[in-house]
């Protein structure tokens, strides 16, 4: 592997010469973001599959064998819809915002660690760089909803950001006790430290909150309040068509996929096998099997559970999920203390 | 050279976007030039190997107090026209402030000298992160302010909820523990009624 | 009125929502149920109402008489007929009959009125035509229909007979 990294590196600074560093890191950017985009799209087959089959349907199953090719005939249709802008939007912002869903989910991507080495950056900051970027998609949500110049639209986009907003701080505390028990920020470190034990056993409420506040900060069902068919017609996307539409649907699959990654890494011990003898299998397919677990409870609570009412919600997010995962950094504290694992 | 090259595209971006944020006219537009030269800054901070305020910056700046502005400025409706109507009459009298104040800048920009041990900035010590070295820091040498800072944030959260917290008497309220308490026997009550004697 | 031990332990460990997603998770593993239409259909029931069909006597002659009782009755106004003037009272019969298949409610009324079981709602429904024009159906339209779906017609009617 390494002879054929340096025959690349070689051949590539022949022809780039000084820029060879920049082009590199293109590939390596394109290298990960080509099967990311190829998951998000099969994401969106899974779930209506999945839902199909929980609801005792079939799901779609007429483009390609078993629907295969149903993600691509649903691109098409999107690339080839025409743009709609209403007359009396904000056409920049209007037009920059879907993009600005998009990217932080995809910008995160870089500090996550499919295997043992295997991370774009494996900055030292990796947990708080990812936080720190997702939290950017809200912006994305606000200028769309406003930039749309309809009621509808803002009223969504207001509901989705005080959301995010809110169960960022539930997901923030309930990550700092997986910090404080690696010792590090990177994700390298908080899954190797993860060895003995994975880190769901000693924290598993706090990844309960972890994982339910994930869902409302996705803004998948029973937390979809922003988009809300039946009171907010389809909430900050109203106005939204074809491709410009398709980003914002891109931006909450790779969310989605995101934390799951996050999760994995956090809770589940990353690439680490269940049992040691079970190591024969890569790292990175037992990564891929856990985070597939998780994105399959993600369409499954989608199936199972009605939406939320919004005060409920708040409710939820500031007096439930914030005191339980304060308590637990107070607990995980304390252990730590008594057992000298500080 | 590339660095510095990246260096200089960010300085102009923050420069720039800081810029509109007093020259747009629509305050929107404004808030979001704000976010932009938040996030320029970050990365300038990433520059300097600073990723953990970067990071900070990023999350706190832009993740929650830009937000809670937009979230402002998007619901008030005001017209800049209307404010902006007078300016002219105002100029001499900002002219004269920013004066007095580009006077101060250029005086002690010319007559300051750093100390010598700030001159040049401190290497980060081997196998100590930058993140690593604000901790020990803030929670050794600084902690007293550190605390108090935090305390005094505390008091400011508490306050806020106090001043807007108001409860009425005649509002009814839903108590979400009482309603998953209540049981069959409380709820339902059978009553046997005749035919043609109920109600 | 306040939560027991146990009720608060299950509402903790989410008990309520982890049996919903038990139910969820139960029923994907089920069969589905979806009948894919163009290749399968579901069986239709003898009363089915679809399209409309004039029938004819095994002799090849028309069954209707133009008596017009399935115009009065209709409720749509979907029908008009135009009696025959040159047909003697014996086999008396139509020159036009329209049906509007846009004004159509398919209640069947004109079927139950027909004294002579002429007119008949058949088991086709897939009438989907290109212009509304089309929508519109004559006599001959109707009697090609009846020959199109005899079979099935006279199976329908001799299946309901009983009932009648």
């Amino acid at each position: 592997m390494a002879e054929i990294l340096q025959v690349i590196h070689s051949f590539g600074e022949g022809l780039f010469g000084a820029i060879w560093p920049l082009v590199w890191a293109l590939i390596k950017i394109n290298v990960l973001m080509g099967p990311v985009m190829i998951c998000v799209s099969y994401l969106t087959l899974a779930e209506r599959k999945v839902i199909g089959a929980m609801q005792v349907r079939i799901g779609p199953n007429r483009v390609g064998f078993w629907g295969l090719l149903q993600p691509f005939a649903d691109a098409a249709k999107l690339f080839f819809k025409e743009t709609h802008i209403p007359a009396a939007a904000d056409t920049v912002v209007f037009l920059i915002a879907p993009t600005l869903v998009l990217v932080p989910a995809l910008l995160a991507w870089s500090a996550i660690p499919f295997a043992e080495g295997v991370v774009l950056a494996d900055v030292n900051i990796g947990i708080l760089y990812v936080l720190a970027i997702s939290s950017l998609g809200v912006y994305g949500v606000l200028m769309s909803g406003w930039a749309s110049n309809n009621r509808y639209s803002f009223l969504g986009a207001l509901r989705s950001a005080s959301q995010m907003v809110s169960y960022e701080v539930a997901m923030g505390f309930s990550i700092i006790p997986v910090v404080m028990l690696a010792g590090s920020l990177n994700l390298t470190d908080i899954v190797l430290d993860q060895k003995d034990m994975w880190n769901i056993i000693p924290l598993f409420p706090l990844a309960i909150v972890y994982f339910i506040s994930v869902v409302a900060e996705t803004n998948r069902t029973p937390f979809d309040l922003p988009e809300a068919e039946a009171e907010l017609v389809a909430g900050f996307f109203t106005e939204y068509s074809a491709m410009s539409f398709g980003l914002f649907f891109l931006g909450e699959y790779a969310n989605m996929i995101l934390v799951s990654a996050l999760a994995t890494i956090l809770f589940l011990g990353g690439w680490l096998p269940p049992v040691e003898w079970l190591s024969i299998i890569p790292g990175f397919v037992w990564f891929a099997i856990k985070v597939g677990f998780l994105l399959f409870v993600f369409l499954w609570i989608r199936a199972t559970f009605p939406r939320y009412r919004y005060d409920q919600l708040m409710r939820l997010g500031w007096k439930v999920f914030l005191p339980i995962a304060l308590i637990w950094i107070f607990v995980t504290g304390a252990a730590m203390h008594l057992f000298g694992l500080a | 050279m590339l660095v510095e090259l990246i260096f200089y595209l960010f300085a102009a971006i923050t420069v720039g976007a800081a810029s509109m944020v007093v020259i747009s006219k629509n305050q929107v537009h404004s808030v979001l030039f704000l976010v932009l030269t938040f996030f320029s800054t970050a990365c300038l901070f990433v520059l300097i190997q600073a990723e953990f305020l970067a990071a900070i910056l990023v999350m706190v700046y832009m993740g929650a107090v830009a937000v809670l502005f937009l979230f402002v400025v998007m619901m008030i409706d005001l017209d800049f026209a209307e404010l902006r109507k007078n300016t002219y009459e105002h100029l001499p009298l900002g002219i004269a402030v920013g004066g007095v104040m580009l006077v101060e800048m250029v005086a002690i920009g010319v007559t300051y000298h750093a100390p010598e041990h700030l001159a040049v900035a401190t290497p980060t010590p081997e196998g100590v992160h930058n993140t690593l070295a604000l901790g020990r820091v803030l929670y050794s040498k600084y902690l007293l302010p550190f605390e108090m800072a935090s305390l005094i944030l505390l008091v400011a959260l508490i306050g806020a909820v106090v001043l807007t917290l108001r409860s009425r008497k005649d509002r009814k309220r839903q108590d979400i523990g009482k309603q998953l308490a209540r049981t069959r026997d409380e709820a339902v009550e059978v009553k046997k009624v005749k035919s043609w004697e109920g109600a | 009125m306040s939560l027991s031990i146990k009720d608060l332990i299950g509402s903790l460990a989410l008990s309520e929502l982890v049996a919903g997603l038990g139910v969820t998770l139960k029923y994907m593993f089920k069969p589905s149920i979806t009948i894919q239409y163009p290749e399968q259909k579901i069986t239709l029931s003898p009363r089915f109402r679809g399209e409309h069909v004039l029938r004819r006597h095994d002799d090849g002659t028309e069954r209707c008489v133009a008596c017009k009782l399935c115009e009065a009755v209709c409720p749509a106004q979907a029908i008009f007929i135009e009696i025959d003037t040159e047909s003697q009272v014996e086999n008396r019969k139509t020159s036009e009959y329209d049906i509007d298949n846009s004004r159509c409610i398919f209640c069947g009324y004109c079927q139950e009125a027909c004294p002579v079981d002429a007119i008949v709602l058949g088991p086709n429904c897939e009438m989907t035509t290109e212009t509304r024009q089309d929508l519109l159906s004559n006599k001959e339209k109707l009697l090609a229909n009846g020959e199109r779906w005899k079979e099935q017609v006279d199976a329908n009617l001799a299946a309901d007979a009983k009932y009648r």
